[in-house]
């Protein structure tokens, strides 16, 4: 079935961008709350992309960092990395990456390459190389024991994100996989994971 | 009514103005007038009467940043002037000027967005990007957000108490506290997905999607300095570019 880039934006897909952003946010609370080492503040994104596809998580992904930025700026260069991620889980989801726990991992690695590809050049270009969250400080050891700026901000962001998007992404599994049929056969990117197979 | 003159500028004309702080701090070199930029914009916010909220957001989200960015400049900027050394750690001069610029920058960009939010409210920043041609779709998903989000917030709470009544550890060691994740944001997420189709109900019974152009309530005006405030921008801006790349 072809599609077209408009056909992504039907109303249902829509209305789950404002959750998205809210799961992004409240996500990153909770892990805050239960004291965890990492974020999990890309859920609602990636989320967005598995079931409603990549143009839809893009601006699922846009909106959380425009909204983020509101109360805190230095999140706004980082609107890329989101929208990246998005696209991402959307293409993945496409190519039925999110249909068994194995898969949902090799996507989880794949979402952390092309978050710390994006992340990185705006970590060394708009803030030197450290934005002050736990990653700062593995740069800085990396730095101090003579490597170069851009390995040591690629590297360090690797090993903070690689946990966090794998958690992530097997948390979506497990959310698409208790949805209804009902509300699955609503969306766009819905029928690849619908327990009772439809004759397509 | 807005009272202030400055509360009661267009949002455009305040959007405009955060932009035109962000062109000054990226074409003029040195870290001097960047760094002058920040007493402006207090001074702006003290004439708005939004010094107080502005200056805690800048102390809560910029601070730290501009500490850290600077430290690591401070030691790790490749030069060959050496200020101070101790053990592996030196500080060089072209670290110290490096890292100077870019907080500079990094203070003045971020305050002046700040800046633009305690004067602006959202609704009529999100009005006037849609007279200026966003979809109203994008308008209600951008505002919808923002309501949906303390709305969540309250859901999670209610739902995390409700999972510790029936047992759930949210106390104790990494793994536990990890495992009590999934049994507050799953049920938060099902929960909320289910309510869209609800409100997509509701917004096509309004003929939400209707082709058609949409009247609004809540209509936006421009003043005399609304008109004239941009183009003074303007002329600043090109004044400086050819200041600093023709002369």
């Amino acid at each position: 079935m072809k599609r077209s880039f408009k056909d992504d934006f039907n109303m249902m897909a829509m209305l789950l961008i404002p959750i998205a952003v809210a799961v992004n946010l409240v996500g990153f609370q909770l892990a805050n709350v239960l004291r965890l080492p990492i974020f999990l503040d890309t859920i609602g994104t990636i989320l967005v992309g598995v079931i409603a596809g990549p143009w839809v998580a893009l601006l699922a992904g846009l909106i959380t960092n425009l909204i983020n930025a509101i109360f805190n700026p230095v999140y706004l260069p980082y609107a890329l990395t989101s929208m990246a991620i998005g696209v991402g889980a959307g293409y993945l989801s496409k190519h039925g990456f999110f249909k068994n726990i194995p898969k949902t991992i090799v996507s989880g690695i794949v979402i952390t390459l092309i978050a710390v590809i994006v992340s990185a050049p705006i970590t060394v270009l708009v803030f030197g190389g450290a934005t002050g969250n736990t990653s700062s400080l593995i740069t800085a050891t990396f730095l101090a024991s003579g490597q170069e700026l851009w390995t040591a901000v690629f590297s360090s962001s690797f090993i903070t994100e690689v946990a966090d998007k794998v958690v992530s992404v097997l948390i979506v599994y497990f959310i698409v996989k208790g949805m209804s049929d009902r509300y699955l056969s609503k969306l766009n990117y819905g029928h690849l994971y619908m327990k009772r197979k439809n004759k397509k | 009514m807005k009272h202030n003159f400055l509360l009661r500028l267009h949002p455009m004309t305040k959007f405009y103005f955060s932009l035109f702080i962000l062109g000054i701090v990226l074409i003029l070199p040195g870290y001097a007038v960047a760094f002058s930029i920040f007493p402006f914009l207090i001074l702006i916010a003290l004439l708005a009467g939004v010094s107080k909220e502005f200056l805690s957001i800048v102390l809560k989200a910029l601070l730290s940043v501009l500490i850290i960015v600077f430290i690591m400049q401070m030691f790790f900027y490749p030069g060959e002037n050496i200020l101070w050394e101790w053990g592996f750690l030196q500080i060089k001069q072209e670290g110290l000027n490096y890292g100077l610029l870019l907080t500079s920058r990094i203070l003045a960009i971020g305050s002046a967005f700040i800046l633009f939010f305690r004067m602006t409210e959202v609704r009529d920043f999100v009005k006037s990007l849609e007279d200026k041609g966003l979809p109203p779709m994008g308008a209600y998903v951008v505002l919808s957000t923002l309501q949906i989000i303390p709305e969540m917030r309250r859901q999670a709470n209610t739902i995390m108490e409700a999972q510790k009544t029936r047992g759930v550890e949210t106390e104790g060691s990494l793994l536990v506290r990890a495992k009590a994740f999934i049994p507050t944001l799953t049920p938060l997420i099902l929960s909320s997905i289910a309510g869209t189709e609800e409100r997509a109900i509701t917004l096509e019974s309004r003929a939400f999607s209707a082709p058609v152009k949409k009247t609004s309530l809540h209509q936006l005006t421009k003043s005399g300095a609304d008109q004239v405030l941009p183009i003074v921008y303007v002329i600043i801006f090109v004044a400086l570019l050819i200041w600093r790349f023709f002369l």
